[in-house]
């Protein structure tokens, strides 16, 4: 049978969460003022940093007329995780992680609108307690807006599993690290809520096809739930930066 | 929506490792309570009642409980009982004990999910205001408590909250910590000890009796009859430092004060003597034990001690006699002694009461059934009625003070002699759930009067105007095969149709997971603990005669040679021509005249049958035997009447042949389908030293066998017959029986192609597909096949190998537990037919020991030592032969035995053999005349008739019954 | 080198935002519906799909007739024709400069919008293609106009007068482009002896004033100039006038002479030009500068 630990008998998972609640989300734009755009967000205790520069000239390897080349590069700091430890740029795990970082975040940008250009994306995980990637995926929106890059809409990941409560199968939200490594399987979306097209998706294990549409909806419903949450900083951002300029231009 | 709420890190150090946790403290968590008029409670979360009825004489008001974590793991008995009602659960506690002890979480749980006991689990942890933060230096034990404290007044207070009239319930703390009362005593809140409370408890005599004896701490040393043991930290220093050593402690069944540990990585187990030696260990318990110095060295003794009958107080006798050992150089073992234990694997135990003689006290010794478990102390003020029933105990602790351990008296099982009670011990000595199905489990139940829905119908195959029938033993109700057979285009069309049991038990279903967990159904002599709720067993899935039923249908083509030309699998729905016993179905087949379509077919089967059994016993498959015997069985009493070996007619193996065929089909089928994570059965070939003492007795008769494979053996073992003895050929096939090792249960992923092999069958690979009523593995294999035929969707824990190793060995347990237990029933009735009986049988000598002889009674399949005086007799341990003058026993030789049942110990009853023939004074047991010999023949001449006459009748029994 | 450094926990952070507007505007946020397509023309910041306009920035939205643009906070330079921007050159190529301007490609600097010694109606020559790198060489940073922007949205850049041109010794500071203040005038000699461009992209230049100078011919003078030091009293001038400037910004005010100015004024009460960086010295003199525009506003 499946770990049947993940939740409670009155229907309470680990850390106290319900299963369809994401972790508490901080979350806060502008954090820099060197990259032309810049967040910081939290997602329960994983923590990431994101720094967008451009759209600039794009090297001349790389450009394409087509549209802006997005350049995304992620890491993790040595402090981030439990066990101090090194971690060269560019191991497989982190390119692996940039290349679907980039995924993610190619579909989101209009990248049309841009040619010759390029976008890049710096992520450093300052903490990672489960669910790096989509705390990556919506801090580098952020960072996106922060740097007005235009986007189709926001692109935000969220991850899902599966537990059971009693003999019902019920999909769990936001999946922290306590519960993705109690095994099951972790799906994560990344993905464009209010278009509803999904940008990304990965299974870390095998999953039953039985579970998959409620797992993946489970985890839809949350990027929505994220959207709500990102787009609130947003507007609280643009609610600090706008009164200073209109008081002068009027 | 969500809300997140005030955030808190709870760390928790480990090696080096900080480990920073997220924990969310929520508002929206309700109280439970029908006296609450804050929380927005829907009526079905409200379980405590507003008025809960005081029972105790302590609390005049009505009040709620709350227990401290060591109060459930230690009370859990009483807990179980209906007396407690409305008792608040906190999570604190629920995790604590989960962490402690899963099954006595288990046992909680069971009893918070009771609707009726109204046990409401709090999850204070994670509301807003009853969380507490450790304090730095606070020990997690004190945490808890002061949470526990917390959440009591919260709930003092919240229920005080809104309450106008003043009427709301108090809250009673129980708790035996003396510090923890205190501290809630000073905080407001009302607590009690458990004992207390519970002493007065009025309406509910006997409560007290299950509560368990306080443990007193190892520390303690006043009157101490035992040396200490350590402390876990000293013995796990000890491990890692090699002085001691990790072992689980077996006890001798013989002697008490005796029995040996088992070390991983040391090939002796190590011996351990006396009862400072053992120390407190009981069978089974995780233990450190200590290697004495060699020259304290000892061998194990072969003496048979018991523990006296009277109760000799709290002091140990002179172990002179165990100590008195002759220092033999040879017979030394490695000797130790136990120096603490590390686990304690403490069950429920099965005994009878041993009442005080002194009337009117309440403490007395309680006997367990298993020879291997020390006598324990329980109090009980009910020892008059208690004293002549079979009951239930369990163990609370074992103090340096005691001689034996204390316990605590759990429920009675019935009275002594008593069919039900001591079918009762059988099912719980060999764990075998026998529990009535819960009402979680008959819900997921189709309606009596279920029929089969057009939907239904119109997605499987119809079969119903194919002439199908089943062939079984009579009087079964459980029918799960049945057969068809008919000329095709291209040689013969047969279908074996399996009652299609997955259809009612999906998966993750409550009922699926009872299934799941009993695995198979128990045949007791005169009992069957079904799996699935009798509804499905013997009627709804049943595949009776002339009903529409659901079925899973293996059809073949075979050819003249009855090989398989084409194999296809689906779901059907059949209709059963008639249900047939094997002797009718052999009569059947025999009546010439007899020309319909279901002698027809019957005959075909059994044709195409005897090509399949004969091609097969060419591939070495063995065929084996085992003394099996029917009782029959009084149907008013249920007294067993007599006994017989059970038939065999051709038609037994006529459908035996087809269920392999299937059993192989589908074992291909899925083994294909799903490398990783088929359900599949395997018989290991047994490794050759298991023949030595067996090859050597064949030999000494005249015969050598070649065992390197299963078809050499099997082609000498039907080689190996005397024509005077009819029955040696049967015997040297059960000796080669017990050569063998066990068929398992394995999931494809966990071995490799060439580990499938079953060895007795000698066919490469086997699973269990045809009888799914009575065994789990027949249902999962049933969805597994479903799901490769696309007849089903297959689920998540089906693919998974891990879960399904799991669940092989879940089935393992069981089957062994099953087959031991049927095996115990009938030695139970054994004794039972035996009683106020004696017998003059044949016998035949299967082993020959040091001061015995092993001794089989083909009749009734008995076996027992026959004891031989060592003055007569002298052991040739060479040869393997006694010796007495000039006779000689040797395995396999053929005697006279005198059976009678010895009852003088009503634990443990036990037949006597006795020697008639060959005669030897002084030893075998004298007729006093000779007229009495003659009588004996007629007995057995009278018996036989009766057995025949018996046939009949109790076949008409059998069918009485089924239709009821 | 062991002066004092302060580094503060994220919860005791100041926040420079010196509110004092309570009206405010509508905010659009990417994928958000603007309204329907039929009234409508989209403009920049904002796209169709499904016959809807939405946004595709975080910003403000602005109606111009009937075109629809969303402008975001801050984004890139997007340059228009006569804007002054300050860049610095990232290559030299075939007659021409490649310049970055902040903005999203690359500008252009050609060899022929540039002004070469020997007059303005010269012809360009092989050997000045020779010479390009003489005149300005990578690193090198200049002051621009905007002459002309190309389809792709690079711009083009002339240097054609002579308050354009190279820039020698002073303080760049880049700050976000958005809060530039459009003026008519982005070339200013501030009071204090500074002179400062502001330059549309975001660049700020700050450089003492040429008082010496006279601006024309003297070709050796200004090569001349360029090497003289600096005084004191000018570059602590310029780190305050930097400081007050990264306090407006913090405060994420709008830039131009009179803002600049006026934070220079108020930061006087400080003695010390480092003391401009305690966070909470900043917010005073964004709030005694945002008290005084609103004064003069007022007026």
């Amino acid at each position: 049978m499946p770990p049947p630990d993940l939740l409670s008998s009155q229907g309470l998972r680990l850390d106290g969460r319900r299963p369809n609640e994401l972790r508490r989300i901080r979350c806060k734009l502008g954090v820099f003022t060197q990259p032309d755009g810049s967040a910081y967000l939290e997602q329960g205790n994983t923590k990431v940093l994101a720094a967008v520069y451009g759209p600039h000239q794009a090297a001349k390897s790389k450009s394409s007329v087509e549209g802006v080349v997005v350049n995304c590069q992620y890491s993790m700091a040595t402090f981030s995780t439990g066990e101090r430890k090194n971690r060269p740029r560019g191991d497989r795990k982190s390119q692996e992680m940039s290349l679907h970082l980039r995924q993610a975040l190619t579909a989101a940008i209009k990248t049309e609108l841009y040619p010759r250009s390029q976008i890049d994306i710096y992520i450093e995980v300052l903490q990672a307690d489960g669910g790096a990637y989509c705390a990556s995926v919506n801090a580098a929106t952020l960072a996106l807006v922060d740097a007005g890059v235009p986007l189709r809409a926001y692109a935000c990941a969220c991850s899902a599993s599966m537990a059971w409560r009693g003999a019902q199968p019920e999909p769990l939200l936001d999946v922290g690290h306590v519960e993705e490594a109690a095994g099951g399987v972790v799906l994560t979306v990344a993905s464009l809520p209010s278009t509803g097209s999904i940008a990304l998706l990965e299974l870390s294990h095998r999953l039953h096809s039985d579970y998959f549409e409620m797992v993946l909806s489970r985890a839809m419903q949350g990027c929505k739930d994220i959207e709500i949450v990102l787009d609130k900083a947003v507007r609280e951002h643009l609610a600090e930066g706008w009164t200073k300029q209109d008081v002068v231009t009027i | 929506m969500w809300t997140t709420k005030t955030f808190l890190t709870k760390t928790k150090r480990g090696n080096v490792l900080k480990i920073v946790r997220e924990h969310y403290l929520r508002d929206d968590l309700l109280c439970g309570s029908a006296a609450c008029n804050f929380c927005p409670h829907k009526d079905d979360e409200l379980v405590l009642e507003a008025n809960p009825e005081s029972l105790c004489g302590l609390f005049d008001s009505n009040h709620y409980l709350i227990l401290d974590t060591n109060v459930v793991l230690h009370q859990i008995d009483v807990i179980e009982e209906d007396a407690l009602k409305n008792v608040i659960i906190l999570q604190t506690v629920l995790e604590e004990v989960k962490h402690q002890n899963t099954a006595i979480f288990q046992r909680l749980l069971e009893v918070i999910g009771n609707k009726k006991r109204k046990f409401f689990s709090f999850v204070n942890e994670h509301h807003k205001d009853t969380y507490v933060e450790r304090n730095p230096g606070e020990k997690q034990n004190d945490r808890n408590d002061r949470a526990i404290r917390k959440a009591a007044s919260w709930y003092a207070s919240h229920l005080s909250i809104k309450n106008i009239d003043g009427q709301f319930p108090q809250i009673v703390l129980l708790t035996d910590d003396e510090k923890n009362r205190q501290l809630a005593h000073d905080e407001g809140i009302l607590t009690c000890t458990v004992s207390d409370y519970i002493k007065n408890v009025n309406g509910y005599p006997g409560l007290s009796d299950k509560l368990s004896k306080n443990v007193i701490p190892e520390s303690c040393s006043k009157d101490a009859l035992y040396p200490a043991h350590l402390t876990p930290t000293q013995i796990h220093a000890g491990i890692r430092n090699g002085k001691l050593h990790q072992g689980t402690f077996h006890a001798s069944r013989d002697n008490y004060l005796e029995g040996n540990a088992t070390i991983s990585g040391c090939e002796k187990s190590i011996l351990l003597q006396g009862h400072i030696g053992i120390n407190r260990a009981i069978d089974g318990d995780i233990v450190a034990i200590e290697i004495l110095p060699q020259e304290e060295w000892s061998k194990p003794s072969d003496i048979v001690l018991e523990d006296k009958t009277e109760d000799p107080g709290d002091f140990l006798e002179e172990e002179s006699q165990l100590l008195t050992i002759s220092k033999a150089d040879d017979d030394i073992t490695p000797t130790g002694k136990v120096v603490g234990i590390i686990r304690r694997k403490w069950r429920q135990y099965c005994g009878i009461l041993l009442p005080s003689k002194f009337p009117g006290a309440t403490r007395h010794l309680f006997t367990p059934a298993e020879k291997r478990i020390p006598r324990v102390r329980i109090e009980t003020r009910q020892s008059d009625i208690l004293a002549s029933q079979r009951i239930l105990v369990a163990l609370d602790s074992w103090p340096r003070n005691s001689r034996y351990p204390l316990g605590h008296f759990v429920r009675s099982l019935g009275p002594i002699g008593d069919k039900d009670a001591e079918n009762e011990v059988i099912l719980l000595e060999h764990d075998v759930p026998h529990a009535r199905f819960s009402e979680a489990v008959l819900a997921c139940l189709p309606p009596d009067n279920w029929t089969i829905p057009e939907e239904e119908l119109a997605r499987r195959v119809d079969l119903r105007a194919t002439c199908v029938c089943s062939v079984d033993p009579p009087g079964c109700t459980d029918i799960d095969d049945a057969l068809h057979a008919r000329r095709a285009a291209a040689g013969y069309e047969v279908g074996v149709h399996i009652a299609d049991v997955t259809h009612f038990v999906r998966p993750h279903s409550a009922l699926d997971r009872e299934a799941a967990a009993r695995a198979t159904t128990v045949y007791l002599v005169d009992k069957r603990i079904d799996m699935v709720p009798e509804l499905l067993s013997s009627n709804l899935c049943s595949l009776r005669g002339g009903e529409e039923r659901l079925a899973f249908s293996c059809i073949w083509i075979l050819d003249e040679n009855a090989h398989v030309l084409s194999t296809k699998f689906h779901k059907s729905v059949i209709k059963s021509r008639a249900a047939m016993t094997y002797e009718e179905a052999q009569m059947a087949i025999d009546e010439t005249s007899r020309n319909d379509e279901i002698a027809t077919s019957l005959r075909l089967l059994n044709k195409l049958a005897k090509k399949l059994k004969q091609r097969r016993l060419d591939n070495g498959a063995l065929l084996l035997a085992s003394p099996e015997i029917r009782f029959q069985v009084d149907s008013e009493t249920h007294e067993p009447l007599d006994v017989q070996a059970k038939r065999i007619v051709d038609t037994n193996s006529m459908v035996e042949e087809f269920m392999l065929l299937a059993n192989v089909s589908v074992a291909e089928r899925i083994a294909a389908d799903y490398p990783q994570s088929a359900l599949l059965r395997r018989h290991p070939a047994p490794p050759p030293a298991h023949f030595n003492a067996f090859l050597k007795a064949a030999s000494r008769q005249g015969f050598e066998l070649d065992v390197s494979t299963n078809k050499s053996f099997s082609k000498s073992l039907n080689e190996a017959v005397i024509p005077e003895r009819p029955f040696f050929n049967t015997l040297l096939r059960i000796m080669a029986t017990r050569c063998m090792q066990q068929a398992v249960y394995f999931s494809s992923g966990s071995k490799t192609q060439e580990e499938f092999y079953h060895y007795g069958l000698a066919c490469p690979i086997y699973t269990h597909f045809t009888s799914p009523i009575r065994r789990y593995a027949d249902v999962v294999v049933h969805r597994l096949l479903a799901g490769s035929v696309g007849a089903d969707a297959t689920h998540a824990a089906l693919l998974d190998t891990r879960a399904a190793q799991a669940l092989c060995d879940n089935l393992n347990y069981r089957h062994r537990h099953a087959q031991l237990a049927a095996r115990a029933s009938v030695a139970l009735n054994t004794h039972i037919l035996f009683k106020n009986r004696e017998e003059v049988e044949s016998a035949v000598v299967l082993a020959v020991k040091r001061n015995a002889l092993q001794v089989l009674i083909p009749k009734y399949g008995l076996e027992g030592p026959l004891y031989l005086p060592s003055d007569k007799f002298t052991y040739n341990e060479e040869e393997n032969v006694q010796i007495c003058n000039d006779i000689v026993f040797k395995t396999f030789d053929e005697l006279t035995v005198r059976l009678t049942l010895d009852s003088s110990n009503l634990q443990h009853r036990k037949l006597v053999f006795q020697l008639v023939t060959p005669f030897i004074p002084g030893v075998s047991y004298v007729q006093q005349t000779k007229d009495d010999q003659m009588e004996v023949e007629n007995v057995e001449i009278k018996t036989d008739e009766k057995k025949r006459k018996d046939l009949p009748e109790t076949k008409n029994k059998k069918k009485k019954k089924s239709k009821t | 080198m062991n002066g004092h450094v302060t580094i503060r926990l994220a919860s005791e952070r100041v926040n420079h935002c010196v509110a004092s507007s309570n009206e405010l505007p509508r905010f659009y946020t990417p994928g958000e519906v603007i309204s329907g397509m039929q009234d409508f023309m989209r403009g920049h910041g904002t796209y169709v799909e499904d016959d809807c306009i939405k946004s595709s920035v975080a910003g403000v939205m602005q109606k111009v007739n009937k075109l629809i643009c969303v402008r975001p906070l801050k984004s890139r330079y997007v340059g228009e024709i006569g804007d002054v921007v300050v860049g610095r050159v990232l290559e030299v190529q075939q007659k021409r400069w490649k310049i970055e301007t902040n903005s999203r490609l690359d500008s252009i600097l050609q060899l022929s919008s540039v002004n070469l010694p020997g007059g303005e109606l010269r012809r360009r020559s092989a050997e000045d293609e020779q010479m390009m790198r003489k005149h300005l060489q990578e690193g090198d940073l200049i002051s621009a106009e905007v002459q002309s922007v190309f389809s792709d949205g690079s711009l083009s850049l002339h240097t054609r007068s002579l308050k354009y041109g190279k820039l020698s010794q002073g303080v760049l500071m880049k700050v976000f482009p958005s809060l530039i203040k459009r003026r008519k005038n982005h070339f200013h000699n501030l009071p204090c002896g500074i002179a400062i461009i502001i330059g549309n992209n975001g660049f700020i230049w700050m450089s003492p004033m040429q008082r010496n100078v006279i601006i024309g011919e003297n070709k050796d003078e200004i090569q001349n100039y360029e090497h003289q030091p600096i005084n004191k009293s000018d570059r602590e001038i310029m780190a305050r006038l930097k400081n007050c400037v990264a306090a407006l910004v913090a405060a994420k005010m709008m830039l131009d002479d009179s803002s600049i100015m006026f934070a220079y004024e108020e930061s006087l009460r400080y003695d010390d030009v480092k003391e401009l960086l305690d966070p909470e010295v900043m917010l005073d003199i964004a709030f005694l500068t945002q008290h005084r525009l609103n004064s003069i506003m007022e007026e």
